[in-house]
């Protein structure tokens, strides 16, 4: 089972002084930092997938600048990635079209000729055919029942788009493998379309619209898909969130998948932001530990802005808890008092009052336990990838994208191992094995 | 706190004086206060929030040993001040910091921010005005604080000159340059650049900026202007090129302005800059020949001065297209998909070079 991280300009800037808090004055943003497969010197995934509308263009805005767009058709995936290493040589470049971009719009933006040639030309070894997301998952219609006329429409556009696809990719001599991708309501119309793409030539199909699934209803539409094709299909999941749920997924040989969810996590979710492997074949989460910028942090610019706090006294708060978490990693501090700067500096942001008026809140006690936890386990001195081994502390500090982006990188290689060891068809590969039995036995 | 002051003569209503103090010092009698409402809606401070980059840029310019600062951070007071007269327009000042620091921050407020955060011994000069209520106050502030800026394309012009500029401003520095060496040297589009020293000129400077800088940081210039006798190869690229345009686009070139040709407006010029990038680095394209040759495949193909663009399903009269993001990012996916799918089909056609590697090939 492949793992392929979808790469949306993820990368951080290895000079960045944390101390100082910022990057060299001339720093030049993607030339100078690094891609998680740079700064841990290995590769924390199996391949990159690459959207469409990520790099976006005139139709579709995407995340990459016009000149990084614009590179990126000049140069190729695999050179602007900086995959172009022998050693990465053997990592996967999966293209979509990113069809959450153009949700809204009636038909994709892109013809499939087009698509197949950014694919060809832009050296990507797998390529998905032009789909259009299907909303309104109804589990339990059976055959072609249910579907709303926008869904039908959608349907037979991604199925439209598939063939002429493939058949543009074989006149071209394309050097990319062409993906179909299945869409539909609910798993037996998905199974259809299924059905169909095999039909036309495709030996390699890719689930779209996953996203919003959740894990039983993901296994529904995989259970009656693999029903109808041969078992020599292989199957890609598209945007597969579930990711953490991946060692439920077994059963039904799925040969790739596409997330960004370790990364995001460390950013995006509320609780679970580091990873570490736990018990048996599970992993194990902690929250970071919330100090932003108190000059850039626009909720608290608005508290400033409000009059409800000066902005000198935010930066003395902001620095107490910096400060206080750095000595307590040295073993400098005590737990309470570590603990009691974090949330007085919290207060300021999840009540927008001061800690003396809102000391009781039930927010603030419940960030309370969850940083107890982490500053207890200190999880980031029982990892021994090259981040935590450079950073330490910082790396579990949930402040700018510098540390964010760390974190979320050190997911990827705790993720990547996730899967490795998860996967028996494949040799087992622990490469800190020491390092976590060593923090073990301590505990 | 007592300071030695210099008075001027401006208003009657106003006392002005000028001394020297640390960062540290400042705050100990002024704060930083911003805008902002109490509870009852009563608005209360002026200052606008700190901005962490610019606060950075200052703060590497003066953690050097020689940087100067001439310009006052101006205080106000209204309140907590004494001024003893002494001879020669020189004063005694009083400022009483025993219930807080009495002074407002008006101007300067990230340079001070900036000096806090230095380590180092450096006073500037504090202007301190003595303001009767806190209205009066607010107006000189937003008096201070509503200066024209220095017009862009005049400080674009200078920076070639100045040595020592913060990254941001050097990278527009090295494009300036190349820009005014296209302009005043023996190139393509000499003359053709409107710049605040050429006003005749008629393609705007900041547009031939932006195509250079775009070319300087992601694209072929990038690699050019590390080479040996680099910038003088960045201005040969971009004259070439221009000069393989001009061949090709004769009708539309010569005797005209951005008014009644695409070809030398904005829109046109940015979008040829893309091809220009495409040609250099996916068909190695340096000459005025080899710029001629991927060109060729747009005769016919477009609107420069009369007709219409046929982008796919969009179709625009000739001058319907403007300077805008929209606009340019579309005429370039027309222009660079015409030039892609050109360079495709030669390569197709390019029978395999069989004598490859043989001695008398
Ligand atoms: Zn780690």
């Amino acid at each position: 089972m492949k793992f392929i991280f979808a790469d949306s300009l993820d990368y951080v800037d290895p000079a960045f002084d944390f101390i100082a808090d910022r990057s060299p004055a001339e720093r030049q943003p993607y030339w100078d930092d690094a891609y998680p497969h740079e700064i841990l010197g290995y590769a924390p995934y199996d391949g990159v997938l690459v959207s469409r509308g990520i790099i976006g263009d005139h139709r579709v805005k995407g995340k990459y600048t016009s000149s990084q767009a614009r590179r990126f058709h000049l140069v190729g995936a695999r050179k602007f990635l900086r995959l172009d290493k022998p050693q990465f040589k053997d990592l996967d470049i999966f293209g979509d079209c990113g069809a959450f971009t153009y949700v809204q719009e009636e038909r994709p933006p892109y013809s499939a000729t087009e698509m197949a040639e950014f694919y060809d030309e832009c050296g990507f070894t797998h390529g998905a055919s032009v789909d259009h997301i299907i909303f309104d998952f109804d589990p339990a219609a059976t055959g072609m029942a249910g579907g709303s006329d926008d869904a039908k429409a959608r349907f037979d556009i991604t199925l439209e788009n598939a063939d002429a696809f493939r058949r543009e990719a074989l006149a071209m001599d394309a050097s990319f493998k062409p993906l179909g991708v299945v869409q539909g309501w609910s798993p037996a119309s998905m199974a259809e379309a299924a059905r169909r793409l095999v039909a036309m030539g495709y030996d390699y199909l890719a689930l779209g619209g996953m996203v919003p699934l959740k894990s039983p209803e993901i296994k529904l539409c995989l259970e009656a898909i693999r029903d109808v094709i041969p078992s020599s299909t292989r199957l890609h999941i598209l945007g597969f969130a579930k990711a953490d749920d991946i060692d439920g997924f077994h059963g039904f040989d799925i040969a790739s998948f596409d997330t960004t969810s370790p990364l995001i996590r460390a950013f995006k979710d509320a609780k679970q932001n580091y990873y570490l492997p736990g018990d048996g074949l599970a992993l194990r989460y902690f929250t970071s530990i919330r100090i932003p910028q108190a000059i850039e942090n626009p909720k608290l610019q608005r508290t400033v802005k409000k009059g409800i706090f000066r902005a000198e006294d935010l930066v003395a708060m902001e620095s107490a808890a910096l400060s206080a978490l750095r000595a307590y990693d040295a073993g400098g501090a005590d737990i309470d008092d570590v603990l009691q700067a974090i949330l007085i500096y919290s207060a300021a942001l999840v009540e927008e009052k001061s800690y003396a008026e809102c000391r009781d809140s039930i927010l603030l006690a419940r960030l309370a336990v969850r940083y107890r936890e982490t500053l207890m386990e200190k999880p980031w001195k029982q990892c021994g990838c090259p981040i935590c081994a450079t950073v330490g502390v910082e790396v579990i500090i949930f402040r700018g994208s510098n540390r964010n982006k760390r974190r979320g990188i050190h997911n990827l290689a705790i993720y990547h191992e996730h899967i490795e060891r998860l996967d028996l068809k494949r040799a087992v590969h622990r490469p800190y094995d020491l390092s976590r039995s060593l923090c073990a036995t301590k505990r | 706190m007592t300071y030695l002051a210099v008075c001027a003569r401006q208003s009657d209503e106003h006392q002005v004086l000028t001394f020297a103090a640390t960062a540290g010092d400042i705050l100990r009698f002024a704060t930083i206060d911003r805008i902002g409402r109490s509870a009852q809606g009563v608005l209360s401070g002026f200052q606008r929030p700190q901005v962490a980059a610019h606060i950075r840029e200052i703060r590497d310019y003066l953690e050097k040993p020689n940087a100067v600062l001439p310009n006052p951070i101006v205080v106000a007071f209204i309140q907590g001040v004494t001024v003893e007269a002494r001879e020669e327009g020189s004063a005694r000042l009083q400022i009483d910091v025993s219930s807080g620091a009495p002074g407002l921050v008006v101007d300067g407020q990230q340079r001070l921010s900036a000096l806090t955060e230095l380590d180092r011994d450096f006073q500037v000069f504090v202007s301190a005005l003595i303001c009767r209520d806190e209205a009066e106050l607010r107006r000189q502030f937003v008096l201070i604080n509503n200066t024209k800026p220095l017009p862009k394309s005049l400080i674009y012009e200078l920076l070639p000159s100045v040595d020592d500029l913060p990254p941001r401003l050097s990278r527009r520095s090295a494009a300036a340059e190349i820009t005014a060496r296209l302009n005043y040297e023996n190139t393509a589009l000499k003359g053709y650049i409107k710049q605040h020293t050429m006003p005749e000129g008629s393609i705007a400077d900041t547009v031939v900026q932006k195509v250079v800088m775009e070319s300087l940081s992601n694209g072929v210039m990038r690699e050019l202007v590390r080479m040996p006798k680099g910038e003088d190869r960045c201005v040969k690229i971009v004259s070439n090129f221009f000069d393989a345009v001009k061949r090709v686009f004769p009708l539309d070139w010569h005797g005209h302005k951005p008014a009644t040709s695409r070809l030398l407006h904005g829109a046109g010029i940015q979008a040829l800059g893309d091809v220009m990038e495409v040609l250099a680095q996916r068909a190695d394209a340096r000459s005025i020949d080899d710029f001629e040759e991927g060109l060729a495949c747009l005769k016919g193909r477009t609107a420069w001065t009369s007709g219409e663009w046929h982008f796919g399903d969009e179709v625009r009269r000739w001058n319907g297209l403007q300077n805008i993001n929209r606009d340019v990012a579309l005429l370039k996916h027309y222009l660079v998909g015409v030039v892609k799918a050109d360079l495709r089909r030669r390569a197709k056609a390019a029978p395999a070079p069989l004598l490859d590697g043989l001695p008398d090939a």
